[in-house]
């Protein structure tokens, strides 16, 4: 591994503020950051503290306005949109706050998604999914639309489309918001066995005491800028 | 590429509100319903106007003498050999399944009176057999009935000259005319010839709602109108009517051809009647105008449909954007839901339209209490249009809406492909 690909994720100086009209409003302000592959790693902070926005531009979703994004070497800043589109395609996954399922997709079929717009075959999609889908909790669901599925089922759908591709970093916004304690921890559990399972790097943004105790390192945020970085239990820095 | 699965998404992205989707291609659907019946009704109305034009006046081939078309004199005669050459030449084998109908008539002006009144005239000496053949007046008689070739004395008349004339059937009149000079006259009477009378008797009375025919034209027999106009066995023009419109041009060349260096004219159609041509080739630009903003309508309609579908799920594109869909893919996404929406209101226009036509087709829209006194004279014009669509004209209107809908989803597509991260996604 050359020095270029050593981190997950890496972050020199970022800076991003947002414009409407004359009023500028700094999200943040300067944050430097190195995540190393297989971290399991909460990002905290108050509302406003700017989690929201380094996630974004973590996963190529917005632009910084200064500084460097590294994701596994490649400078974000330098890529095209349709370079950053395809780079969420092959390497990161996303998990969001609502689910976020297309509701006229099957479970089967959201879970898939990703790997039909990579190009991989019917018959490798089906048993890619089902198998993660058994890993999960999942099996016999397959079928049921978003709708006839609990908050809990959904999100775990979500989370096994953001990780039946295999990525590199998985990206969850909050993804324990709208479940019940019981429902978060089992979440939280399929995603920690995941991480173990698989290496993979996941980066939460979070208000969820629970993520942050099970994190290996949490981050805190405020105004935009780190105030803490403390390594728990797991993969060392 | 995943094509199938963005169609397919797509395809059930319009079932997630049925109603909605079924009002929308219903509306769609009565664009395309619009512009089958409109297109049916102005071709079938253009056929018509051809059809009853040339059945109205000089058939689709007329042969006249040199010079006739111009100064229309009832002194300009077909040399006497013209006719039976011309029904020889239409009896060969490569002629006779072309035509349907061949009357030779006798032209001239006269003066029509009753007890009541008088006005001037158009005479058409016709054989009663032959003009069935060629003339639509026989099959508007409306009292009485059409000449027939062992009634001597008879004449047929418009309603319009009838009510003029305060006649019934059955009434006499007298019609007056000038004999044709003869070439021994001639010599010492420039002036022309006499004034001839005959006493006839009102066997019919035609309504074509048509002003000019039914309050000028007058049919009599043949032999009674050339002993009239002092002119035996002659006749102004020969008019030939064709199965086909399309045939017309051939037909003229090889009479043309077979009467070559006889002083006649041989002309289609299209010369014999310019302004009946004129108003074809009028009718047809505005056809194309019409179509052009029905057109316009159909394509708004799908315009601000599919963007409208396009604007209010911004959210749902930013996620698949989020997800790694490309700009490109999420374009087919909106193309292919559009044209899925496309084909079904082409479907739902398609069944409603073609009923519409049919209606239109078998029962006609009668504009007779529109038009009824106020057409204009000059125009040869059905009241009852009948509409007539051909197959490559269903084809061609569908493929038309269709590839509209192609191009005019190209907006929206690009509008869905440029859908700006993280705007459009608000958990993040």
């Amino acid at each position: 591994m050359t020095d270029m690909t050593k981190w997950a994720v890496e972050l020199k100086e970022v800076k991003k503020t947002y414009r409407t009209g004359p009023i500028e409003v700094p999200a943040l302000r300067g944050v430097s950051l190195r995540v190393a592959p297989g971290e399991f790693l909460a990002i905290a902070g108050p509302s406003g503290s700017g989690k929201t926005t380094l996630l974004n531009i973590i996963g190529g979703l917005d632009r910084a306005d200064t500084g460097e994004v590294l994701v596994e070497g490649k400078n974000l800043q330098l890529l095209s949109s349709g370079e950053l589109a395809r780079l969420r395609l092959q390497r990161l996954g996303f998990v969001f706050q609502a689910y976020n399922l297309l509701p006229i997709l099957t479970a089967l079929e959201n879970a898939e998604f990703t790997l039909l717009l990579q190009g991989v075959p019917v018959a490798q999609r089906k048993e890619r999914v089902q198998k993660l889908f058994a890993e999960i909790g999942l099996a016999n669901l397959e079928h049921r639309r978003p709708g006839e599925l609990s908050g809990g089922q959904q999100q775990r759908v979500a989370v096994a489309r953001a990780m039946v591709t295999e990525p590199a970093l998985i990206l969850a916004d909050e993804p324990t918001a709208n479940l019940d304690s019981a429902t978060a921890t089992a979440l939280l559990e399929v995603m920690e066995q995941l991480n173990r399972a698989h290496g993979t790097t996941f980066v939460y943004a979070t208000h969820d005491p629970q993520v942050m105790e099970r994190a290996h390192r949490l981050i805190r945020l405020r105004d935009g800028q780190i105030v803490s970085d403390v390594a728990h239990a797991g993969p060392a820095l | 590429m995943g094509i199938l699965l963005l169609v397919k998404i797509g395809w059930r992205n319009l079932w997630r509100n049925p109603r909605g989707t079924l009002l929308t291609a219903l509306a769609l659907g009565l664009g395309l319903t619009l512009l089958l019946v409109s297109l049916g009704l102005l071709d079938g109305s253009h056929e018509q106007m051809v059809r009853n034009g040339v059945r109205f006046g000089t058939g689709h081939v007329v042969i006249q003498a040199q010079g006739y078309q111009d100064i229309n004199s009832q002194e300009l005669l077909l040399p006497a050999s013209v006719v039976a050459t011309t029904a020889e030449f239409l009896q060969t084998n490569a002629m006779k399944p072309v035509v349907r109908g061949v009357s030779p008539r006798l032209l001239a002006s006269g003066l029509l009176s009753s007890a009541a009144n008088a006005a001037g005239v158009r005479i058409m000496g016709v054989i009663p057999q032959a003009e069935r053949a060629v003339s639509l007046i026989p099959k508007r008689i409306v009292e009485g009935k059409y000449l027939d070739d062992d009634q001597a004395s008879g004449v047929v008349i418009g309603a319009d000259l009838a009510r003029k004339l305060a006649v019934k059937i059955g009434a006499k009149v007298v019609l007056m005319t000038q004999a044709v000079p003869s070439p021994d006259t001639e010599a010492t009477d420039a002036g022309g010839g006499e004034m001839q009378s005959a006493l006839l008797r009102v066997s019919g009375i035609f309504r074509t709602g048509i002003q000019a025919i039914d309050a000028h034209i007058i049919q009599m027999p043949l032999p009674e109108a050339q002993a009239l106009v002092g002119v035996t066995g002659r006749v102004t023009q020969v008019a030939i009517l064709l199965e086909r419109e399309g045939d017309s041009l051939m037909v003229a060349q090889g009479l043309r051809k077979r009467l070559a260096g006889v002083p006649v004219e041989v002309l289609p159609w299209r010369e014999s009647m310019p302004a009946l041509a004129q108003m074809f080739l009028l009718d047809k630009a505005f056809n194309y105008v019409m179509n052009g903003v029905v057109l316009a309508m159909v394509g708004l309609g799908i315009l601000n449909t599919i963007l409208m579908r396009v604007l209010e799920r911004r959210y749902e594109f930013g996620l698949c954007s989020a997800l790694g869909l490309q700009p490109g893919q999420l374009a087919v996404m909106v193309i292919g839901e559009s044209l899925a929406l496309t084909a079904i209101s082409l479907a739902l226009g398609l069944v409603l339209g073609l009923s519409v036509q049919h209606y239109f087709a078998t029962a006609g829209l009668d504009l007779r209490w529109f038009f009824h006194s106020s057409l204009p004279t000059a125009l040869v014009f059905d009241p009852i249009i009948y509409s007539s669509l051909s197959l490559t004209r269903i084809a061609s209107s569908v493929g038309i809406v269709f590839l509209t809908a192609t191009v005019i989803s190209l907006y929206p597509a690009l509008k869905a492909a440029r859908t700006e991260l993280p705007g459009a996604l608000k958990v993040f």
